[in-house]
Formats: structure tokens, sequence, C-alpha cells
């Protein structure tokens, strides 16, 4: 088979099991979906290797096609054709998307076990890896759009899944309308390439855009900000960025699929797949860098304050999609994707220990209450660690290597491009900081309450669960997952699925080490040939003293981090103390939020009541009501004949067509 | 068999008022049934490449008048004509599950409606097209009238003073438009023989001066239909007061012969006022978007909900219709088709969720997801469809629509396109408040019946099959649009002129990287 017949195939198997598992949600028997969504995906994931051997086994100039079903809508000039599009760079997103996802969907497998709403779980999350998948393989911007846009729903699906919950509805929505936002975006964007090359399809448009557009021409240039109005709704990137952390709504596997496999590394594909624009726009592409940067700083920041679990890693991963935001944007394409897996290893592997820890504490995600789980959870504490060493970039984990490879290209660039290493590895001591800051609050020290119930009964705690945002009592007899929550502890697949993440965390670097090997980029290479930024490289010795310098950075991070929450625990406090001002701007998030609702949405309310009470009522109506009331003041004459007034009026006008009607017919015989 | 699509409805409701009241809806199914297997009879042998009239009637009615019994099939009416049999199979099944009173007359007049309404489509005819249009409004005036609600308990008006004000609204329209017919062909005639035939009138045309006034006489009448923005002030009682399966068809079907017309009537016969006006009626558009979103998401009404969305919708195919390309125009009339396919839907919805929780209003529902699944799941399908989901056809609709503004006028799709997010919020907004959070105290909903899911089912599946396929009516209808597109920007090949806006030159090479 072909390489596209794979790509096709790895398109149906999650949209099969979404369909499935949807139908048969009264008829399947417990746990089947779980099995199914599973293994739906897990076949994806065979189909995309395949894919990938079959590209493997051709010359790299010739890896890659192009194959349509059918017409999708192809009428007046628009050729939009259902169509897929395989080379290196969608393989290499296939291959990743569905190989986490599936170790996901195990990972699920365990979790949502005492879930109602199981078989809608697998069913949202098998459509979510179609959307994915569909944004990685479409084959013109018209179908991206489409994958982009379900993409964004399936969140907004997944997000609100607990829908008793009113803050999850709530974020959900809000995930979604900034998302659509973004959409529309791509969008213009889509109508203004067709403006200029007068096709939506990938191919054509790549080929024709060099000779088309004069470098930053606006047009172009143009182009490029709509598309990095959608990568900046859906990666998560300023100032679109506010719906990720209320995003944590959601199921703790969803945060791992969200965060780390799938949706907020679309912007950095689909930046890695418009490389040709970005390179004739270099001013929007150094934009897109700098919104990176903005990004990974910022998150940064805000990660070191947050006191909820899962929040303060949903922070970290913006600051590190803003990693490979820059390093897409700067021409380190290879380093940026590779960035990209490594991250979805490590990051899919801190959500799991995650949520099996929120699991153990009834749903409380304050790390200020935890402590101790060292003990009480070896194996998740152990997996946590190795998320959290290949977060901070730990020396020859995979993070190492990864995030210092797009530093050193910047270097290489060097000019402005200088700023992003500085910079940059300001951002990976931060990170080392603040995932430390997590690990040394939760693993070590004396076992909080719920730890020590675990150590002592191995029972998962049965705390009545309260919304940890709000404190109300949950929903648990319907909806919620409730006292039966599971844990890593506890479920063998959950085991697996953390397991394999943790030896992907550590060792996934090596595949890429400088001047040893040069696994993904020698693979992603010839996708980018045809960019004058592909030729930079740093050499292997500055890349060493990159990493040289990284890891003493991580290690100093890690010290700082220990020297704060460990050696001296009454020092953050007052750290908190001295610097109130900055303390509570970052616990705000930069109070990101309430500017855009003093911006945004309360402008639109106030229209929408201007309309409502004013206009509608005085103008719209006043056009009927004003006639209406000078017949009123003319007389009483309406009054006496309102009762029949309204039927002798029908009457009158069907008297008036049957008469109409009878002289056409006498005057035509 | 196009005069029996047309007579098979009434012939069947006027049989029904012979039943007894037990058997009279379920009578009117069939009837509805029969007439939508005549339209898919018609639909699958209609030739697909063909842009002129297929299926012609044309006998001579008042020779002295020069009227003819004039009927006709091609791209612009095929799926309405399919959509009208479809929608009207939906809403009377619907009613016949429920108890009605006098069904006889309740029957007899929604299929009287049906009559009339394809014959407003398929009329080729001016004169007739008239009479159509303006007969489809009695049999609506008597459902929403007699069968209405009043909302006087809720300070709103009676069912009776609320039809009377659609009434006046659209007879103003009505008799405006009758006088520009009449003056048409007379005017185009120029002291010759008289003739309404909307072919013949256009290969006459008519001077540009007559052409302008008149281009507005039909044009209040076809946006008062919609409504759109300004005109659509007879529209939130109406809805409020009309029994909900008489408003799904009304909503679903009526509103698009407005924009029909626009297709059928006003571009071919006053192509010059067309182009001269086109930026107005692109303002009024957009200001129905907008102004239709806005109010879709501050109401708290579920059928003013889908009221104000629909002018927002019918803005949009408003937009697409006069962005004067055939990209726009041929979404125009996908979204015509798809518009009608959700927005009927959401009455029977709204229906359901008002048996359910005694109430349509936003605020005392919630949480019915829980109980009811499949019926959650149905209504998420249609709301996304509603807004415009990509991967719907409503999408392709859209995006045609604005893909056709945009390289016509860019500054408009650009503002047109902020509806887009609007309706994100007040559809979702829509599903979220009914569906989702928790109930009210005191609600107990429950799963949408066997027989209503075979009614709602079938409507969904269709808007399904749409979203994997939109080139099923792309392709039928594109040569007929194109045609209609040519003869007003007086181009010759539209298709290679505009396609990609045509400012660069290419070297056909090779498309390879």
């Amino acid at each position: 088979m072909s390489a596209t017949t794979w790509a096709w195939l790895v398109l149906l198997f999650p949209l099969l099991g979404s369909i499935v598992t949807a139908i048969g949600f009264r008829a399947l028997p417990a746990k089947a979906a779980g099995v199914l969504g599973t293994l739906s995906i897990a076949l994806s994931f065979a189909c995309a290797v395949a894919a990938l051997i079959n590209l493997l086994g051709e010359p790299a100039e010739a890896r890659h096609h192009a194959s349509s079903l059918w017409d999708y809508a192809s009428v007046a000039g628009l050729d939009i054709k259902l169509g897929v599009y395989v080379d290196q760079l969608s393989v290499f997103m296939a291959v990743v998307v569905t190989g986490v996802s599936a170790l996901i969907h195990l990972y699920s497998y365990g979790y949502m076990q005492s879930d109602e709403g199981y078989c809608r779980f697998f069913s949202y999350l098998n459509f979510f890896v179609f959307s994915m998948l569909l944004v990685v393989l479409a084959g013109n911007f018209v179908l991206l759009i489409v994958g982009w846009a379900f993409v964004g729903f399936t969140s907004y699906a997944l997000i609100s899944f607990w829908y008793r919950r009113e803050t999850a509805t709530k974020a959900g929505m809000k995930a979604f309308v900034i998302n659509v936002v973004g959409d529309i975006g791509m969008v213009l964007a889509a109508f203004l390439i067709f403006r200029e090359l007068g096709s939506f399809d990938y191919g054509e448009v790549f080929a024709k855009a060099p000779e088309a557009f004069t470098t930053n021409e606006w047009t172009v240039t143009a182009i490029c900000l709509l598309l990095l109005l959608g990568v900046c709704a859906k990666s998560a990137q300023l100032p679109l960025h506010t719906w990720l952390p209320d995003a944590m709504e959601g199921p703790t596997p969803v945060s791992a699929l969200i965060h780390a496999a799938t949706m907020v590394t679309a912007g950095v594909y689909l930046i890695a797949r418009t490389h040709v624009l970005f390179n004739l726009a270099p001013t929007a592409a150094d934009i897109s860098a700098f919104i990176g940067l903005a990004t990974l700083l910022m998150a940064a920041t805000v990660a070191l304050v947050v006191t909820d679990l899962k929040r303060a890693i949903a922070y970290s991963t913006m600051s590190q999609i803003g990693y490979m935001v820059v390093g897409v944007s700067i021409g380190a394409y290879g380093a940026g994707l590779f960035h990209l897996m490594t991250h979805a290893f490590f990051k899919a592997l801190l959500f799991m220990a995650a949520g099996s820890i929120i699991a153990a504490m009834a749903n409380e995600q304050n790390i200020d209450k935890m402590s101790g789980f060292g003990k009480a959870m070896r194996f998740t504490s152990i997996t946590m660690l190795c998320g959290g060493l290949a977060l901070a970039a730990f020396p020859l984990t995979s993070g190492f290597f990864s995030k210092d490879e797009i530093l050193a290209y910047a270097g290489a660039r060097g000019g402005m491009y200088l700023i992003f290493t500085v910079l940059g590895y300001l951002g990976a001591f931060l990170t080392a900081v603040y995932t430390f800051r997590l690990i040394f609050r939760v693993l070590p020290g004396r076992p909080c309450k719920e730890a020590q119930e675990l150590i002592d009964t191995g029972h998962v705690a049965h705390g009545e669960p309260r919304n940890p945002a709000t404190g109300e009592l949950e929903d648990t007899a319907v909806v919620f997952p409730g006292p039966e929550h599971h844990i890593a502890e506890h479920s063998a697949t959950m085991r697996v699925a953390m397991a394999v993440l943790a030896f992907g965390a550590l060792a996934g670097g090596l595949i890429q080490i400088p001047g040893v090997d040069n696994v993904v980029a020698d693979f992603l290479d010839p996708v980018f040939a045809d960019s004058p930024l592909a030729a930079i490289h740093p050499s292997t010795s500055w890349s060493w003293i990159g990493l040289g310098i990284g890891g003493v950075i991580a290690l100093a991070g890690i010290a700082t981090a220990h020297w704060l929450y460990v050696a001296n625990p009454e020092a953050p406090r007052r750290l908190e103390a001295r610097f109130r001002g900055i303390h509570g701007f970052l616990l705000n998030k930069w109070y990101f939020d309430e500017a855009i609702g003093f911006l945004v949405v309360r402008p639109a309310l106030a229209i929408g009541r201007f309309a409502n009470r004013v206009f509608e009522r005085f103008v719209v109506d006043g056009l009927v009501t004003g006639t209406e009331g000078t017949v009123r003041g003319a007389g009483g004459v309406v009054r006496a004949v309102q009762n029949g007034f309204v039927r002798s009026y029908a009457l009158l006008l069907i008297a008036g067509f049957a008469g109409l009607a009878l002289y056409f017919l006498i005057a035509s015989s | 068999m196009i005069n029996v699509l047309l007579w098979l409805p009434l012939a069947f409701g006027a049989l029904g008022l012979l039943l007894p009241r037990r058997v009279a809806g379920w009578w009117a199914v069939l009837g509805a049934i029969a007439t939508l297997g005549v339209a898919i009879g018609l639909l699958a042998g209609f030739d697909t490449g063909n842009s002129g009239l297929q299926y012609t009637v044309d006998t001579p009615w008042i020779s002295g008048l020069g009227v003819d019994y004039s009927l006709g099939l091609d791209g612009l009416n095929v799926f309405l004509v399919l959509l009208t049999a479809v929608l009207w199979t939906g809403s009377v099944a619907f009613a016949a599950l429920r108890e009605q009173e006098r069904p006889q007359l309740f029957f007899f007049l929604i299929l009287v409606a049906e009559t009339a309404t394809l014959g407003s489509f398929i009329a080729q005819d001016l004169l007739l097209f008239v009479l159509f249009f303006d007969f489809m409004l009695v049999p609506f005036y008597f459902l929403f009238g007699v069968w209405g609600q009043d909302r006087t308990a809720e300070g709103g008006p009676s069912a009776s003073r609320a039809t009377l004000k659609m009434i006046v609204y659209t007879l103003i329209g009505s008799l405006l438009m009758l006088v520009a017919a009449i003056a048409t062909a007379i005017i185009s005639a120029d002291g010759g023989h008289v003739t309404f035939s909307i072919q013949a009138l256009q290969q006459q045309g008519i001077g540009l001066g007559s052409q302008r006034w008149i281009f507005w006489f039909f044009a209040a009448a076809f946006l008062v239909k919609m409504p759109a923005f300004l005109l659509h002030g007879w529209m939130p009682d109406a809805y409020r007061a009309a029994p909900l399966p008489a408003l799904a068809v009304f909503s679903g079907v009526l509103a698009k012969v407005g924009a029909y017309g626009f297709l059928r009537v006003v571009l071919p016969l006053f192509p010059e006022a067309a182009v001269e006006f086109q930026e107005v009626v692109l303002i009024v558009a957009l200001a129905s978007i907008l102004y239709g979103s806005v109010m879709a998401f501050t109401q708290t009404n579920l059928r003013l909900i889908a009221g104000y969305s629909s002018v927002a919708q019918l803005g949009f195919i408003t937009a697409g219709i006069f962005a004067l390309r055939p990209d726009g125009a041929d979404g125009a009339v996908l979204q015509m088709v798809n518009h009608g396919l959700v927005v009927a839907p959401i009455f029977i919805i709204i229906a359901l969720l008002a048996e359910r929780t005694g109430s349509e209003d936003l605020r005392e529902m919630g949480g019915l997801a829980l109980r009811a699944p499949v019926l959650a799941a149905l209504f998420l399908i249609v709301a996304l469809a509603t807004l415009a989901m990509p991967g719907s056809a409503n999408f392709v609709g859209e995006f045609y629509i604005l893909n056709g503004l945009f390289q016509a006028k860019i500054v408009f799709a650009f503002i047109a396109i902020s509806g887009v997010a609007l309706s994100a919020y007040y559809a979702l907004r829509l599903y979220q408040r009914t569906m989702h959070n928790r109930e009210p105290a005191g609600l107990l909903s429950r799963e949408i019946g066997l027989r209503d899911g075979l009614v709602l089912a079938p409507l969904v599946l269709c808007i399904l099959a749409l979203a994997f396929y939109p080139q099923l009516i792309l392709k039928r209808t594109a040569p007929t649009v194109q045609q209609t597109i040519a003869h007003v920007t007086g181009g010759g090949a539209p298709e290679a002129q505009l396609a990609g806006g045509g400012t660069r030159d290419w070297e056909p090479t090779l498309v390879k990287r």
C-alpha cells in the first residue's frame, strides 16, 4: 500500500472508534468503550508507522504525496478536494500524535473507569485525535481549517466534560470562542491566499508563492499574521492564551492530551508547514518569534506562583510551546519539532502523575496541601521525577537536548537572534525552578493526611469531592468520578502508559545528540530544504558549549528550588511578603483575563443590551406601534372592531384571491 | 410530474378535511411523504450540467394579460423544492404526533402552505410567482392566529395581534411587489405584447431608470420576508405566537423565498440596478448579520434566539448573492438549504424542551443532557451546524459566501466575518444553557421518545450527509447560478475571469516541492 493509503487509514480508525463508542453508549458493556477507543488509536499508530516505513523506502526527495478521495466543494474556481498531503513532516506529526495519544488512551482506560460518562469520554477522545490528525494530514487549507476547528470543538467538549460544573462549562465556552477567533484568522488567511495564488492546495500554493511574492510584501505579511492569529489561539500564545489555564477543568487525561501531544502543538506544526510563506515574510516570522519569547517568559513567571498543581503545569506548557514557536519561527525547524516530540513525552507524563496525585487527594489540586507522596506513591513519584527532570532540562534527559538545540540555532543565526538565546536560557532557569518547586512541594516531606491514609490503608482518600475552584459539592452520584478514582499504583494500564513515557522522557533525547546522531532533523530536513534558513547550522562544538551552559543553568535552577522550598521553607513566604505587588501581579496571571473582559466582553454585552432595551423597542417596534398609535388616536374605531377586525381582514384577503383566481380562470377560457 | 409535485399536498389536504380527526394527521404525513417522493424523483432525473430550466410546463393562462402557467426547475430552486418537501414531512409528522385542535383544518392549512411555497419556488412567470408568494401567507395567517399562543400573560401581544402585525408588514411588501411586477411587464413590453414570463422579460430588459425604483419595490418585499434588519419588527411577536411545527417550516423555508427572489427575479430582471445598489444591499446584509447576532446572544427566549440568528444567517445569504460573484451566490444557494435544515430541527427541539420544562426561557432550563443524552447529542450537532462549524455544509456555504465577498469587497468581508465569532457564542450558549450545568429545582427532564426521534434523527442525518458531501448541492446548482451572475456582471466566462482574482499571471509550472 502506498503512504497515502496508510494516511487515510490513520484518519479512519479514530473516526470509526469515535462513532462506534458514541452510538453504542447504551449497548456496549462496561469498559468495552475503553478497549475500543484505545485499540482504534493503537491501530492508527500502527498505520502511521507503516506510512513512515513506506516513506523511508523512497528516496528522500520523493517523499511527498498528495491524494484525494472526492470533490468536497469544488465549483466556481474554488477547487476544494477531500485530500491529504503526506510528507516527512506530516508523518512525523502523525506518529507522535498517535503514539502519545495511544498511551493517554491506555491511561484513561484505568483513570476514568468510575466515571459515568465513560463511553462519551472515549468517543470525544477518539474524535479529538481524529481532528488533530486531520490538521496534520490535510492537503489543503480548507481541510486544515476543518481539522483546526474540530480540535477547537472537541477541546470544548472535553473541557466541559463534567458539564454539571458551572466552572467547567464556562471554561469550555471560553476555549471555544477564543479558538473561533483563531479560526477566523485562518479563514481570512485562506481567502487572501486564494486571491493572490488562486488555490487552496498546499502543493500549488507553496510552489507559486516564491514567484508571486516579493520578500516582505504586505500581502504575504498579512497572510502570515492572520495565520499567526490561528497559531496564538490554538497554541495558547499571548494574548489569546487565557483559555488554556481554565481548560484544566477537564479530566486530567484531557489535560495530558490537549497539552502534550495534540492541539497546542498544532500552531507549531502550522508554522512549520507554511514555512515557505513565513520565509517570504521575515517580519511576520520575527513577530511570531517574539510572541513565542514573550509567552515563554510570561508563562514561566506565572508558573512560579500558581498553587494549583494542574494550572502550574499548564503554564509550563504555554512556556514550552513558546520555545517551539520561537524555534520554528527563526528557522530551527528540526529543533522545534524535536522539542515538540520530547515535550509530548514528558508533559503527558507529568499530567498523568498529577492526575494520580489529584485522585489520591480526592480532587484537591492545591500544592500547599500536598506533601509526602514520595513515600505514599512510589511509582507515581518516580515517573513524576523523570518528567520533571526532562522538563527542567537536566543533563542527558530529552528536554536537555531538544531545548538547547533551539537556543544554539538562535545563537548560530546571530545578530538580533542572540536575544532568543539569552532570554531562552533565562526561561530555562525559571523552568527548572518552577518544576522543582512542584516536585519539592508534593513528593518529599511529612505525608499529608491523604498520603498517610494511602500508606496506612492502601486506599485513596474518600473525602467529599468538591470543585476546587468554587468549593461547591460535586455531583458524584451522576457524572463526576466519585471516590473510585484510580491511581497509577492500582492500575496496570496506567502504569504501562506512564512507564513508556518515562522512558521516552529520559532517553528520547539520545536520538539527536550533537555530533553523534541527528535522526529527527535528518528525516525532516528535505521538507525544509527550500528554506534559506535551513543552511544555518550551529557547529558541534558550539552546540556542546550551549549544552554545557544549559546543564549548569538547569542544575542552578534545581538548586535554587531546593534552597527555597526544602532548605529554607520560610523563604518563599518572606519573598511573597517583600514583593507583594509583583506576587499579586503574577498570581493574577498578569491580569490578562481582566483586560480582555474590559476590552471585549463588556462592550459586546453593552451593545447587546442597548440593542435589546432601546433600539428594538423604540426604533424597530416604533415603526409599527407608531402607526398603530395614530389609528387608535383617531377614534374608537379600532377598539370596536378589534376582535372582528383580524378575521374580516383575512377573509377579505382570501376573498380577494379567490375572486382574482376566478376572474383569471374565466378570462382565460 | 412537476404539476403533481405542486398540487399533491393541496389534494391530500382537501381530502383530509373529509376524514375523521384521528387519522387526519397521519393522512397529512402520507401526503407530505408522497410529495417528498416526487421531489426526490425530480432530483434523480435532474440533468446536472444543464443551466437551463427542466421539467418545464408552460401553458397560456390569461392570454389577454400575457400571464402563463409556467413552471420549471433549475439549479436555483431544485434543492429548495427538496428542502421544502423534507421540512414539511418532518414538521407535519411532528405535529401529527401531538394532539391538535381541529386537526383536519390544521393539516389542511399546513398542506395548502406547502403547495403555495412550492409554487413560489417553481413559478417561472412573474405574476404567478407574485400570486404564490402572497398566497403563502394566508394559511400561515390562520395557523399562527388560531393555533398560536397568546403571550398576554407575559406582557406580550395576543396571537391574533402578533399575526396582524406580520400581515401588515408582509402585505405592504407584497403590494409593492405586485405593482412592481405589473410595471415591469408593461415597461418591458413597451407598447408591444405584454408578457410576464421571467425568461422573456430577462431577454427584453428594461431601462436603468425604471430598474432603479422597481428594484427597491421587489427588494422591500423580499427583505421583509427574510426578515432583514429594520424590517424585522414583525418577527419577534409572530415567532412567539406561532405553533412550533408551523414555525419550523415558516422559518426554515419561507424566509428563503425572499433570498431566492433576489436570484430568480431581481438579478435577472434588474441587473444594472443590482450592480448600482450592490453596496447598499450589502450594508443592509451586514447590519442584519451584526444586529441579528448581537440580539441572539442577549435573548433568553429560545424562539427569539433562533429567530434573530435567522436574521443573521439570512444576512449572510443576502451578502453572498450581492457579492455578485459566482462563488458568493453558489454559497448563498447552498446556505439557504443548510439554514433550512438547521433551523427547522431547532424549532422542533425547542418544542421538545418546552414539553420537558414547561418553559421557553433559557433561564428556567439547564442540565437536560443528564437524562436525555440522545436529545443532547442531536441538539449538539444541530447547534454546531448553526454556528457554521468547519466540517459542516454550513461552513462550506459560509466559506463560499465570504470568499465571494472577500474577493469583491474586502472591507465588507472583514466586517461580516465578525458575525461568525458571534454566532459561535450564541449557538453554543443556546446549547449549553439548556443542556449543561445543573437543572433548576424541580425540573425533571426525560429522553426524547422513539417517535419524536424518528422525526428529528433523519433531519440531523441530512445535516451530517451534507457535511460529508456538500458538492452534491454545489455541483447541481453551480451552472444556473453562474449563468445568473454572468448576466449581471456581463462577463461571458465568469469562471476564468473571477477565479483567483486574476491579479497575477501564472506560468503553468509543475506543482512540486
